[in-house]
């Protein structure tokens, strides 16, 4: 089971084929992910073997100075694919460990993936996290296999998620992302993504790897990069995605700031094409679509209202600035408004704050940090409202509630593309 | 008596009036300059409003909350106005200083050396309130906006504390920097700044215990009776 450095591999000019071409490479962003990283590698490994045996294949793992043993840890995992396959392939798996340089942060660990998947002609490549639990073998397959044998050049992820599992997607990222590119990609910043070797080398073209992208934000410009320049897209269902949970403590604001100011940030980058988006079509969909079981999580409503309510009081004075005077009275009202079962953030309320926002970043005249920043206790008030208003439905229901929501977003685009045009 | 009254009277009249005629042109002449910068004043406070709302710089202004901070200043004017108007009067100023040169009345020059050597001073104190203020009220709106998310019920009243800080900074920097009761200021500043240190700590120690002793709880894992956080996963 061949394993190289950077260099060792750089230097012999070797790899998994003579040429040191390669037709899969699966790339893994790491920062000390010991614990997890083991399981992600074997999955890879099983599937590429199960899935591609007549591939030349490789593993990166791209990773970020780990001093917990991340990279012993790639080097050291390995299926034991007797137990997993009847028969598989006798050839070597070749694993890279390779450092990335540049700014710190998961966009600079891909844009090495990247080089790499270029400098060996890669023809297809997938990404997966490094802390993922859910991941199989499958996986592989499904974010490879659209790419090598159907022509696409990018595959989004499509998981199974709890009705209330990743909230900032499903109330702002997807249906603002849908209505802008009209591509219903349900998972835009899912985090394993499968490309073509030659979307990775138009990434690469691209000036973004000393801003903001190198650090956080490189899922949605990913998506955003093949949506808007034309790249053929569809989207793999993998199941469920358990992963290690997060720093619990981690900022909710600083998350808005992150991926909602990167939205913002890609619109003014690709507003001529955007603008002359209306409506949304479904994207071909890969993969055997199943019920999950998945864990009640527990939601403190009470809480998030009360934030809202501080948020709608406090910076009143501030959202006045830029939020629509009608706009602004109906979430006073609301605010005040004491019975649990009369708090309802409507979508037509909660779409013209979300495109409210991204006009007052469009005109400059205040920090886009503060504005992004600032939407934080208003999308509180929206989780809230929807968590009171679905609280009794399933998953299903669930979804075609958000899907409400998606065409309440491209209703309302009309009049985004006109203020963004300067027709207040 | 005569060659008296000549000595006394008609010789210093006639001095003046020599001095007047001799120093007529140069008033004329002042008079000229200082009129033709009135009229360069106006013509120059047109053209800047009409850039102004040319650029839509008054709903700019507006959007970001200027014209509402000068409203709470008593400040009628919009914007708009208000710079034309800064425009005239920097600019009047100007000729007027051009125009007592002209005049090269020795006193006059003199007072005008001191004015002129006195004017950086003047100019760094404006730009120091002026970042002040824009300072404050970034900070003041940024910890607003922190103490927000973080659901601190008195954020109003901490971000006006940032604000008013920053501003009395401002102030005790602007005066330093023109001399004024520079040991005043300064010993004021300390007096103050001290004060309301020491009674934020007298606060937080006194009235905050248990709310200092419920954070490390949380913070170093012993169960607190804070409020119950959700599982949410946001992204």
């Amino acid at each position: 089971m061949p394993s190289q450095t950077a260099d060792q591999f750089e230097k012999s000019g070797a790899g998994p084929a003579d040429d040191g071409d390669v037709d899969i490479l699966v790339g893994i962003p790491s920062f000390n992910n010991a614990k997890t990283i083991g399981h992600v590698v074997r999955a890879v490994e099983a599937g590429l073997t199960k899935y591609f045996p007549a591939q030349r294949s490789i593993l990166v793992n791209s990773d970020g100075g780990s001093s917990d043993g991340t990279a012993d840890a790639v080097r050291e995992a390995s299926a034991d694919l007797d137990a997993v396959l009847l028969e598989h392939r006798v050839r070597g798996f070749h694993k890279l460990v390779t450092p990335y340089h540049g700014v710190p942060g998961k966009g600079s660990a891909f844009r090495r993936i990247f080089e790499i998947a270029r400098d060996h002609k890669a023809k297809a490549c997938a990404v997966v996290d490094s802390d993922l639990r859910s991941i199989t073998p499958e996986w592989i397959e499904l974010l490879v296999k659209p790419v090598l044998e159907e022509g696409y050049d990018y595959v989004a992820p499509y998981y199974m998620r709890h009705k209330y599992d990743g909230t900032i997607t499903n109330t702002i990222v997807y249906p603002l992302t849908r209505s802008l590119y009209g591509k219903r990609i349900r998972q835009p910043i899912g985090g394993d993504f499968g490309f073509s070797g030659r979307l990775a080398s138009f990434f690469l073209e691209k000036d973004v790897w000393d801003s903001d992208v190198a650090r956080f934000g490189i899922d949605i410009w990913m998506t955003t990069t093949a949506l808007a320049n034309g790249f053929k897209i569809c989207q793999a269902f993998l199941g469920a995605k358990i992963h290690d949970a997060k720093d619990p403590g981690a900022d909710l604001s600083a998350m808005l700031h992150q991926v909602v100011g990167s939205v913002f940030g890609l619109m003014e980058e690709y507003a001529g094409t955007w603008s002359a988006v209306r409506g949304s079509a479904p994207v071909p969909t890969f993969g055997f679509a199943y019920s999950v079981g998945l864990e009640p999580i527990h939601v403190n409503v009470e809480r998030m209202i009360g934030m809202f309510r501080l948020g709608v009081k406090d910076l009143a004075p501030f959202y006045q600035s830029f939020l629509p005077a009608d706009l602004l009275a109906s979430l006073t009202d609301l605010a005040g408004r004491t019975d649990r079962d009369a708090f309802a953030y409507t979508d037509d309320a909660w779409v013209k704050t979300v495109m409210s926002f991204a006009l007052a970043c469009h005109r400059k005249t205040l920090s886009r940090e503060h504005i992004v920043k600032s939407l934080t206790p208003l999308y509180l008030g929206k989780v809230a409202s929807f968590v009171i208003e679905t609280w009794d439905c399933t998953a299903e229901e669930v979804e075609r509630r958000l899907e409400d929501l998606c065409l309440a977003f491209e209703r309302e685009k009309i009049h985004l593309v006109e203020g963004w045009n300067g027709k207040d | 008596m005569r060659n008296l009254i000549h000595q006394v009277i008609i010789e210093p009249l006639q001095e003046v009036y020599q001095k007047l005629v001799a120093f007529l042109p140069s008033l004329l002449t002042g008079i000229i300059v200082f009129a033709a910068g009135l009229l360069l004043a106006w013509l120059l406070k047109l053209i800047v409003v009409r850039i102004v709302r040319l650029f839509k710089l008054d709903a700019a202004f507006d959007r970001s909350g200027v014209t509402d901070a000068l409203r709470k200043m008593a400040v009628k004017d919009t914007p708009a106005k208000l710079i034309g108007r800064t425009f005239f009067w920097l600019i009047a100023f100007i000729f007027f200083i051009l125009a007592l040169k002209v005049m090269k009345v020795p006193s006059i020059d003199q007072l005008l050396e001191k004015l002129l050597l006195y004017l950086p001073n003047i100019f760094v104190s404006l730009v120091i309130l002026a970042i002040g203020w824009l300072l404050g009220n970034f900070l003041g709106r940024a910890v607003l906006i922190a103490s927000v998310n973080a659901g601190v019920k008195i954020s109003s009243q901490i971000s006006k504390g940032v604000k008013a800080v920053i501003l009395f900074f401002a102030l005790v920097m602007a005066f330093e920097q023109l001399g004024i009761g520079r040991n005043t200021m300064i010993a004021a500043f300390a007096i103050a700044f001290g004060g309301v240190v020491l009674a934020l700590a007298l606060a937080f120690g006194l009235g905050g215990k248990d709310l200092a002793r419920t954070f490390l709880e949380k913070r170093f894992g012993k169960k607190g009776e804070g409020a119950e956080k959700d599982d949410l996963h946001h992204l």
